[in-house]
């Protein structure tokens, strides 16, 4: 299907000319330029060729590690959760609710606030002393303070993050469980299978390919939150929540080590990539393409 | 709003009525007696960041609420602080400018990826895709750093128009450059899937009318396509006023701060029993977001799901 007649061969190319142009100066030639930032040092204000010196330093830094293993833990914590709250909803929603918009309306606000506001107010609702879910929890638990210590201001975050993110993946598992056709299950079901069985047996499979996008999505927010970190616990206490994304963020920012920040932006960067390419893969298996 | 109705619908199911009769009140009321718990809920730390922001300072405890009654005082402040109402300019100004820019070049580029096949097309939808994945904290490192030699290549103290300096002026078209060029991966996609619902024989008809291409997008296609690129920019306008990463990366002026970046400061800053006051400016950034979201729900799900889902 080539465009109408009479059109110029360049005629595509002038229209996508701005959106490549302004794609390539922000995103593509940034992502090249951190490839050769990260072999260079900054000392004063000029930048040293090091080679892979900065790598070197990431991989025996017991701090990286410590962060990528933070990362991990909440990483596990955040897309589980978010998966069951999403999945859970989705089926419900998609079965048929009374009020079912107002509901989905209400679910998807958390979503509208910035990462920052949403921080603010979960952290304002256990802080030491004044906290009004820390007065209410706190004490069951043998006057815990959850911003005090690392596995408490870590579940704050998972909390708020979790409760921010349950509209994104009941989105996308809702559009996903429209393309599973209802006649196999209503087939199914004069066969005598009961909700359980139909679930198992014709949702779950059909909806793989949307579980795996969705799950790939959440692992790309998990490995590089920032916001809800910064402004619920800034990485404390101690350095129990300063997680893999923070402190690339507070190297860069704070300490001026772009090298050091550089490299670690290299290596999320192709943890993103591959990421990405499961993604694309599987949008490509869908024919979405054409 | 006919279509903004249908939307929804669409996506939620319809309830299930036909053997309701026979059921107790419980099987079929329990769904939604759960969700409106979990709405209940889920709108509590707003509610209660609300609430907190209604008390005079130093009672927004949980114990001693409403002693005083309700206490606009935080609000009155706030709205009569000119640094404060600086950071919401700011915020209103890059939003608008990036979605701005967003929508006008994927209302251009996702015609083009939707109707003409040309060298590279699949290629460069690829791209766009795994651009898509590619979260704003990788490439901020190197923009932070390529922005530090812009701006220090901008010549200090020269005032261009008002109070606004020129690099002040540089460091605005930064921001919305980077907000514009974060949305347009996702954007040429929901307007690509937007255009392919629109029929060809349209343009045909134009065509044959006499009408050139670029005639027949500007005059028949762009304005039956308004949903979509009202879709574009108001969730691209709600994702940058939200954004708190870019803007605090980018800005180096203290009156260019957005107000996210300012609410994380005064955070940081905080002394004595003062959360009322940020829970007061918590409630007035998140404000613009919720309506806007609230009045054209519609137009956020439809975009996201053309966007990520349908591709």
């Amino acid at each position: 299907m080539q465009g109408q007649r009479g059109v110029s061969r360049f005629f595509p190319y002038f229209l996508i000319a701005p959106a490549l142009l302004i794609v390539f100066l922000v995103i593509l030639y940034p992502t090249l330029f951190s490839f050769w930032l990260s072999l260079h040092e900054n000392r004063r204000r000029d930048l040293i060729y090091v080679g892979l010196e900065n790598f070197q330093r990431i991989l025996a830094n017991q701090n990286f590690w410590d962060g990528l293993g933070r990362t991990a833990i909440y990483g596990v914590f955040y897309i589980g959760l978010v998966m069951v709250f999403g999945f859970l909803l989705a089926l419900l929603f998609h079965r048929g609710i009374k009020f079912g918009g107002v509901f989905l309306t209400i679910v998807f606000i958390p979503w509208m606030l910035s990462e920052i506001v949403a921080g603010v107010m979960w952290r304002w609702m256990f802080l030491p002393e004044r906290g009004v879910l820390q007065n209410l929890f706190g004490p069951l638990l043998g006057d815990y303070s959850f911003l005090g210590e690392g596995a408490g201001a870590m579940s704050v975050v998972i909390a708020g993050t979790v409760w921010r993110g349950i509209a994104f993946s009941l989105l996308l598992l809702l559009a996903g469980l429209q393309t599973v056709p209802g006649d196999l299950g209503e087939a199914a079901s004069i066969d005598g299978a009961n909700r359980w069985q139909r679930f198992w047996k014709i949702t779950w499979p059909l909806m793989l390919p949307t579980t795996q996008v969705t799950i790939v999505f959440l692992t790309i927010q998990a490995v590089n939150a920032v916001g809800m970190f910064l402004s619920i616990t800034d990485g404390g206490p101690g350095r129990t929540t300063e997680v893999v994304s923070l402190q690339m963020y507070k190297q860069a920012l704070q300490f001026n080590n772009f090298g050091f920040a550089s490299a670690v932006s290299v290596l999320m960067f192709f943890l993103n990539a591959g990421l990405a390419l499961v993604y694309i893969n599987g949008m490509r298996a869908q024919n979405a393409l054409d | 709003m006919a279509t903004n109705v249908s939307q929804t619908e669409s996506l939620v199911g319809h309830g299930v009525e036909t053997t309701s009769r026979s059921r107790s009140w419980w099987s079929r009321n329990g769904a939604v007696v759960l969700m409106v718990g979990l709405c209940l809920v889920l709108l509590f730390p707003i509610f209660y960041t609300f609430i907190t922001s209604l008390q005079p300072r130093g009672f927004g405890n949980s114990v001693q609420l409403f002693r005083e009654g309700i206490y606009w005082g935080h609000y009155e402040q706030l709205l009569s602080t000119p640094r404060f109402m600086r950071n919401i300019l700011n915020s209103g100004i890059t939003s608008v400018g990036g979605a701005l820019l967003t929508t006008v070049t994927c209302a251009l580029a996702g015609y083009a990826f939707s109707r003409i096949k040309f060298g590279g097309r699949r290629g460069l939808l690829l791209l766009l895709l795994g651009m898509i994945m590619l979260p704003g904290i990788v490439n901020l490192i190197p923009l932070y750093r390529l922005s530090s030699d812009l701006l220090g290549s901008v010549p200090n103290g020269v005032t261009l128009f008002g109070d606004t300096s020129a690099r002040q002026f540089v460091n605005y078209l930064l921001v919305i450059g980077v907000y514009g060029a974060f949305g347009i991966p996702f954007g040429v996609w929901v307007m690509k899937s937007f255009y392919d619902s629109i029929p060809r024989e349209l343009e045909e008809a134009a065509a044959v009318d006499g009408a050139t291409p670029w005639i027949a997008l500007l005059t028949v296609i762009i304005p039956i396509s308004l949903p979509g690129l009202v879709a574009v920019f108001l969730t691209n306008f709600v994702f940058n006023w939200n954004d708190f990463l870019t803007a605090s990366m980018l800005i180096r002026s203290d009156e260019l701060k957005t107000a996210t970046v300012a609410l994380l400061d005064f955070q940081n800053q905080l002394t004595g029993n003062n959360s009322e006051l940020l829970n007061a400016a918590s409630i007035l950034i998140m404000i613009p977001g919720i309506v806007i979201f609230l009045l054209a729900r519609n137009a956020f799900f439809r975009g996201f799901v053309e966007g990520a889902v349908k591709g």
